[in-house]
């Protein structure tokens, strides 16, 4: 347990008690005479008091006994143990470039380390409440603080400490015998030992119990010390040099350039290349529409957009597609992947559901459908809570709603808090930790989660800055006053919405339960059905037992037991051919009824719940954690943002929100407004480059989530800035953006990669060509429904449900007429994903997702050729292209042909050259054969083929 | 500029002869075959695309850091944490103790919870030595036991999570947390795989269910996708999507994967520098191998009476698992890398009878698991092949009370057992000590990452030189402390 050091005159020490060392009389080195002058000459620079490099004061005896970040004092009773010493003596420290330490001084410190690193005046240690708060934290106020308070008793701070609860005060300064806290602990009755596991407290170990005996044997002392926060004074850990990395400066617009085209052609021209030629209408019409919509053209569309005589057609097509709600279920999947959207909490192998992050996710597309500005669209999810005072509203509005279903943004994190044994500390602060992660990497471009356990290694964010930002989201998510996911929600409704669920769902919920017992009767008549058709010699009673077994955890089984439900197991796995048909029968009416259960359930009004984040209003205080860890704490910090992206003379300030209302940090508030200042170095450069990334599938700076120093630099940083600034000027309107990306030459560029191209520009850097694009997972699956005209285009609501067959292949449960939803409205059940989105690189959110893998394997070629469900879509594609050809002028020269020649425009949207639709004709007749004449098997075959090709797949 | 430009000329021709409808057949046949045989009719485009691949996304063999002396594993994984008082590291005072308190604090003992801890449980089994080592093996494991003078037991493990999830995902992915890549997935990374015709990392499921934790046990984590476990089921179709799942002919098939793949190699050819469509023919190509392949090695037919029954395979009690043991030394021999055998759920867990549970655990695997040691000895293929036996913790040395019974024990996080066995490991020897209960490790520990370091080091990997960049940082199996290579145990 490291102490917290105060430089306290000596005189008012000579009552505490002090470490043995103070033996000036001793011969060898001393601190103050010999070793201090050194240290302050050649380590000075970094680690001194003020500056703390790596959290290293070098100056004061006390600063060296704390030891940095590493909570590892720098002296150690020998001198091999002595970090100090192994800084020096491996050559690391001072590090290269300054004044190195001579071996005169080097021998001296050695020396000085080996006789027991004295100093004249006693180690200054003094205890004061901030060594002693984090302890209470973590051990008792659970049940003495914000939430509950046993016995009256309040472990909160040292006033209440000494005032105490029913029984007295809690401490008796100077006499910790007597003292009641430190009576309870030692006897453990505090923390009671049934009480552990309910509040996720762990005892404290002897080293802890020490420091309170210690504070309270010394008075019980306290001293007034200010959280530590950015002030006035820059940093000295953030140099001004730090600031100058180029996305630590504001974005500023070249004047010399006029537009994207501008830019490229620029660069494209010092390397000796041109434009590509555009591309043909009928690629540019089938990239717009998967880009911006996720979905290829009908056939109308397509051929009314083929056909236009209109000069301005593209524009107008980019103008109807952003305007189209399937816009936002693209786009706003983008975004969900970057906040780590999923449908259940993870962590623990149950997977619990999340019942309503689905209204996030509606959230989300509705603001990318309806443009928010950015700038409003992270204000509301960063600081929902803060912006309407909803407790204190005499009619809860619309907008309170949005702005709270907003704030679901930072609780997509895995959160296993809500289990029975995973809520303690360590895993509260994984939890904040990963919602600092999607803030870092998503919307700042930082690795903030660098900082967490050590000063960043290559960006300027000392580790303070990392628990000042932590501060931000103390009155909201705090580690010492937690809520678990089960009870972080929040019941606010419109009374219009409130009425109307108390009308609608009552007798619903009367009939689900009917149906639910119902449910578990049929079930177990399908189990006695299978052991009486498969156990023929077993008894009634052991089937019962069976039944009985099962409701036991597995692990909790008895031999016996475990061998009555394999035998059922291994019943049940045998293939349904070769079921008697009074088990199939059994599991007919199970099936039956869970299909009436969903259709029930579908017709519930949406539950009032929001998976909210909000502030509390009563943060416990945050200190650094000295190598990440929940309990090596530090200096007490106050909130603040990281010091390089500002200018680090303004210092942070959080207001309360409602004065005279609900009482709230506002801390969130202040970093959100300070985020979207119009010059702000990185949300507008981060954002900008997102957007370039979806479009051309790499970013300006390819590494999107590090705009730091070991990030990538920018291809065009001339044109990032310009993009920046023009999306901030035009409102934040990322419509604008795609307007101008997609308007623009470079984006309308051919993708054929000629030999000058692969040779000057081989990594497409300089964006001689458009990119060949693979399409991801949602977009495969949507348009093969699209195509096969089996998609539901249906928005929101509580995501479709999924299942999982015997062979561990997940499939989307179709909708109750038959067909399916996008893939953005499948429930993402983090043990659950959908093979077929799976397998094509959806992502595994840890925490969340910045950019996809685009992986090339033969499990995506499987599942392609030989999954049912694709082959089953192959099927209704091909009765789509016979009922349009039927619908046509019958009397065709060759109808084989205008069957290949529709499919060509449904699937590839163009028509096939004339190579392709030869092989088309021969491969027609020949599956015909193959298929004993059967003309729409063999279409079906070859729908199926053509769904499979590269031609499909890939983006031209 | 047209989109859809004439192949060049000897493939225009190629195809114009096609078109013909003539020749239409006979073609298909041929690319066809090709598609099977993966010998491509335009071989040399299809050997620059094997050329041009990504690098990262490949499972092309690769040489390691230094030279290997395993070069596949089979871990035999044993779910649920089975019992190391009672199998492997006898303890004679706790047989004394038997039925009374544990002395120390009850809390200490290391679940979370300490309300329904019992009393000090004795050993259920009869111990004895075995081969020349004199190696402890408990009774319910007779044919283990005759091969002792392979195994290396390490006593001494032990892990940081005593609850099921995050042992396992620590025991996989050196981490508590969801979301890592696995041991498997960082070894195909680093070395690729010596048959390109199977997955290089294959898991083997029981038919019964899945392992706890489901498929996070072999997931490739932030690796490229490539590098995750594929599920081989012993029965049905081995791969998910592997066999058609609708009916049609293999003529109808084989005509339709001519159109394929003469359409894609249009497709490729009007594109040309595109190599992720050379990636994705190959894929298809690998695909189609891969259904015949797959079907040979997992064909146990060919296996002579005599080895089945080495195996248990026939035997109620035994033939699962012995035939999954049986596979993972077919996938083996044809090269395949990394193989993994789960049990359903967590068998070894025994809250409740441990006696009879764990009896019945041993009774489905101790067989088959002496039986492929035995196998791959009497092939030579132990020498190469690293078998590693074990769960994700081990068990506590009191009972735990259950209703109103003390018959099972509770996790164990602060010692297991778990075992190795060919590879480069040492036989016949018992490394680590643990106290007098078998409750924490008193002597030279092996934590999960000096576990996972060792078995690096007998495949030619270094630990600290297997890392993956991610976000601009490196990142390891065996995390940011430096491990320990367990060099004792070495031959």
């Amino acid at each position: 347990m490291p102490y917290q050091r105060l430089h306290i005159l000596a005189i008012s020490v000579s009552c505490l008690m002090a470490i043995p060392s103070a033996r000036a009389d001793e011969k060898g080195p001393v601190f103050e005479s010999d070793i201090q002058p050194v240290l302050a000459r050649k380590c000075g620079k970094c680690h001194s008091d003020k500056v703390r490099k790596g959290g290293l004061d070098l100056s004061s005896i006390a600063g060296i006994r704390q030891g940095g970040e590493s909570g590892e004092a720098a002296v150690a009773d020998t001198v091999d143990d002595s970090l100090l010493w192994e800084m020096i003596d491996g050559g690391d420290m001072p590090p290269e470039g300054q004044d190195p330490l001579t071996a005169d001084e080097r021998e001296l410190i050695r020396r000085w380390i080996a006789a027991g690193s004295q100093s004249e005046k006693p180690a200054e240690n003094v205890i004061t409440q901030h060594d002693v708060l984090p302890i209470t934290l973590l051990r008792c106020t659970a049940c003495h603080g914000a939430r509950l308070q046993q016995g009256g008793v309040d472990l909160r701070t040292p006033a209440a400490m000494r005032r105490g609860g029913d029984s007295g005060p809690a401490l008796i300064p100077g006499d910790p015998d007597a003292s009641p806290m430190i009576q309870r602990i030692e006897s453990e009755s505090c923390p009671p030992r049934d009480l552990l596991l309910k509040f996720f407290v762990k005892r404290p170990p002897a080293s802890e119990v020490k420091v309170l005996r210690e504070w309270i044997a010394t008075g019980a002392m306290e001293v007034d010390v200010l959280p530590d926060v950015a002030t006035t004074d820059p940093d000295p850990l953030v140099s001004s040099e730090d600031r100058q990395h180029w996305a630590f400066q504001p974005p500023v617009a070249t004047l010399e350039a006029e537009s994207i085209d501008d830019f490229i052609l620029k660069k494209l021209t010092e390397n000796g290349l041109e434009f590509s030629p555009e591309a043909a209408r009928d690629t540019l019409i089938r990239r717009a529409y998967l880009d911006l919509i996720g979905l290829p053209p009908s056939l109308s569309e397509w051929k009314a957009w083929r056909n236009s005589d209109d000069p301005d057609w593209y524009r107008k097509l980019v103008d109807q597609l952003l305007a189209s709600p399937h816009y936002g279920e693209r786009w706003g999947r983008y975004w969900l992947d970057l906040a780590g959207y999923a449908d259940s909490e993870g962590g623990v192998s149950d997977d619990p559901v999340r019942e309503v992050a689905w209204k996030y996710r509606d959230y989300v597309i509705h603001a990318f459908n309806s443009d928010k500005p950015y700038d409003r669209f992270l204000l509301e999810q960063i600081a929902g809570d803060e912006l309407l005072d909803y407790e204190n509203a005499p009619v809860v509005t619309g907008e309170m709603i949005e702005n709270l279903t907003a704030t679901g943004f930072l609780r997509m994190g895995i959160d296993q808090t809500g289990s029975r044994t995973m809520n303690f500390v360590p895993e509260r602060l994984g939890v904040i930790s990963d919602a600092i992660t999607v803030l870092g990497s998503g919307v700042m471009g930082l690795t903030m989660e660098c900082a967490r356990c050590h000063s960043h290694k290559y960006d300027a964010i000392p580790h303070r800055d990392y628990y000042r930002f932590k501060a931000i989201f103390q009155g909201a998510l705090d580690e010492h006053d937690w809520l678990s996911f089960k009870n972080r929600s929040l019941d606010v409704a419109t009374p219009e919405r409130r009425k109307r669920v108390a009308e609608v769902n009552p007798p619903l919920i009367a009939e689900l339960k009917k149906l639910e017992s119902r449910l578990k009767q049929a079930v177990s008549t399908a189990q006695i059905e299978t052991l009486r058709q498969h156990y023929q010699d077993q008894s009634e009673a052991d089937r019962k037992k069976t039944l009985a077994a099962l409701k036991i955890a597995d692990n909790n089984r008895t031999l016996p037991q475990r061998i009555l439900v394999e035998n059922l197991q291994r019943a049940e796995v045998i293939p349904d051919s070769e079921q008697p048909a009074t088990v199939l029968e059994a599991r007919l009416v199970v099936n039956r009824i869970e299909h009436d259960i969903e259709q029930v359930r579908q017709k519930l009004e949406p539950p009032l719940e929001i998976r909210a984040l909000w502030d509390r209003g009563d943060p416990s205080p945050t200190y650094i954690l000295r190598r990440g860890e929940y309990d090596k704490p530090g200096q007490l910090v106050g909130p603040g943002v990281p010091s390089v992206l500002t200018d680090g003379r303004t210092p942070f300030v959080a207001e309360p929100p409602f004065p005279g209302g609900t009482p709230k940090t506002g801390r969130r508030l202040a970093f959100a407004r300070w985020l979207i200042q119009w010059d702000h170095p990185t949300t507008s450069r981060v954002m900008v480059n997102r957007i370039w990334y979806h479009h051309f599938g790499t970013g300006l700076v390819k590494s999107l989530e590090n705009f730091g120093v070991k990030g990538e630099r920018p291809s065009h940083p001339e044109l990032l800035d310009w993009l920046a600034v023009e999306f901030v000027e035009r409102g934040w309107s990322i419509k604008h953006l795609h307007r101008l990306i997609m308007n623009s030459r470079t984006y309308r560029q051919s993708s054929r990669v000629t030999e000058e191209r692969q040779k000057l520009d081989p990594q497409n850097r300089l964006l001689s060509r458009m990119p060949l694009r693979r399409m991801d997972a949602e977009t495969l699956r949507d348009s093969l429904l699209f195509v096969s005209g089996t998609l539901d285009d249906r928005p929101g609501g509580r995501p479709d449900s999924v299942s999982v067959n015997r062979d561990g292949l997940v499939s989307v449960n179709p909708t109750s007429d038959g067909q399916w939803r996008r893939s953005v409205y499948v429930q993402y059940r983090r043990t659950e994903i959908p093979s077929m989105l799976e397998t094509f690189d959806y992502p595994e959110m840890g925490p969340n997702c910045v950019a996809r893998t685009v992986s090339i394997v033969s499990p995506q070629s499987l599942m392609m050729m030989n999954n049912e469900h694709v082959r089953e879509l192959a099927a209704a594609f091909a009765n789509r292209v016979q009922a349009i050809l039927s619908s046509q002028d019958p009397v065709r020269v060759d109808p084989v042909a205008a069957q290949v020649d529709t499919v060509y425009q449904f699937a590839l949207n163009r028509l096939p050259s004339d190579v392709e639709r030869r092989i088309g004709i021969d491969s027609l007749e020949l599956l015909q054969t193959e298929w004993q004449g059967d003309r729409h098997a063999a279409l079906a075959t070859y729908c199926h083929t053509i769904l499979n090709s590269a031609a499909f797949l890939y983006i031209d | 500029m047209s989109e859809h430009s004439t192949p060049p000329t000897t493939r225009r021709d190629f195809f114009a002869r096609t078109s013909d409808g003539l020749l239409g057949a006979a073609l298909t046949q041929l690319l066809c075959h090709d598609f099977f045989g993966g010998t491509s009719a335009f071989g040399a485009e299809s050997d620059a695309a094997a050329h041009a691949a990504e690098p990262a996304h490949n499972l092309v063999p690769r040489q390691g850091h230094h030279p290997a002396k395993a070069s596949a594993v089979i871990q035999l994984f044993m779910n649920g944490g089975p019992s190391q008082m009672d199998l492997f590291d006898p303890k004679p005072v706790l047989d004394r103790m038997d039925g009374k308190p544990f002395p120390g604090n009850a809390e200490e003992i290391g679940n979370q919870s300490t309300a329904d801890i019992g009393v000090m449980m004795g050993g259920q089994y009869k111990f004895a030595r075995h081969g020349e080592s004199g190696m402890w093996m408990a009774d319910v494991l007779p044919h283990t036991s005759q091969m002792a003078d392979e195994i290396c037991l390490i006593n001494s493990m032990w892990t940081d999570h005593p609850n099921h999830d995050n042992a396992l995902y620590k025991i996989h992915s050196g981490r508590l947390f969801m979301g890592y890549p696995t041991l498997g997935a960082w070894t195909v990374y680093g070395l690729g795989s010596e048959n390109q015709n199977l997955p290089a990392y294959v898991v083997l499921n029981d038919p019964l269910g899945p392992p706890k934790n489901g498929t996070r046990n072999w997931t490739a984590g932030f690796l490229p996708p490539t590098f995750q476990g594929t599920r081989f089921r012993p029965t049905g179709s081995p791969i998910l999507n592997l066999k058609q799942q609708y009916e049609q002919t293999s003529a109808v098939t084989a005509a339709a994967r001519g159109l394929l793949n003469q359409l894609d190699e249009i497709h490729r050819h009007e594109r040309p520098h595109s190599p992720e469509l050379d990636a994705r023919i190959e894929s298809y190509s690998l695909a189609a191998r891969m259904q015949l392949s797959a079907g040979e090695a997992l064909d146990l037919t060919r296996e002579h009476e005599h080895t089945l029954a080495m195996y248990g395979v026939g035997e109620q009690a035994t033939d699962s698992f012995g035939r999954r043991c049986l596979l993972a030394r077919r996938l083996v021999e044809r090269g395949v890398r990394f193989v993994q055998i789960f049990l359903e759920e967590q068998p070894w867990d025994s809250h409740v009878d441990l006696a009879d549970n764990h009896r019945g655990a041993c009774l489905r695997t101790d067989r088959p698991v002496a039986g492929l040691l035995r196998d791959l000895k009497q092939r030579g293929l132990l020498d190469s092949t690293l078998v590693i036996w074990g769960g994700e913790f081990g068990r506590t040395p009191t009972s735990q009370k259950s209703g109103d019974v003390y018959t099972g024990r509770d996790h164990n996080m602060q010692a297991f057992t778990s075992w190795m066995a060919g590879g480069g490991v040492r036989g016949g020897t018992s490394y680590g000590a643990t106290d007098d209960f078998g409750h924490s490790v008193v002597e030279n520990p092996v934590g999960v990452h000096d576990f996972h370091a060792t078995i690096l080091h007998l495949l030619g990997l270094h630990h600290q030189k297997l890392f993956f960049k991610r976000s601009g940082l490196e990142e390891r199996l065996t995390g940011f402390e430096v491990p320990r290579v367990v060099t004792e145990i070495l031959s």
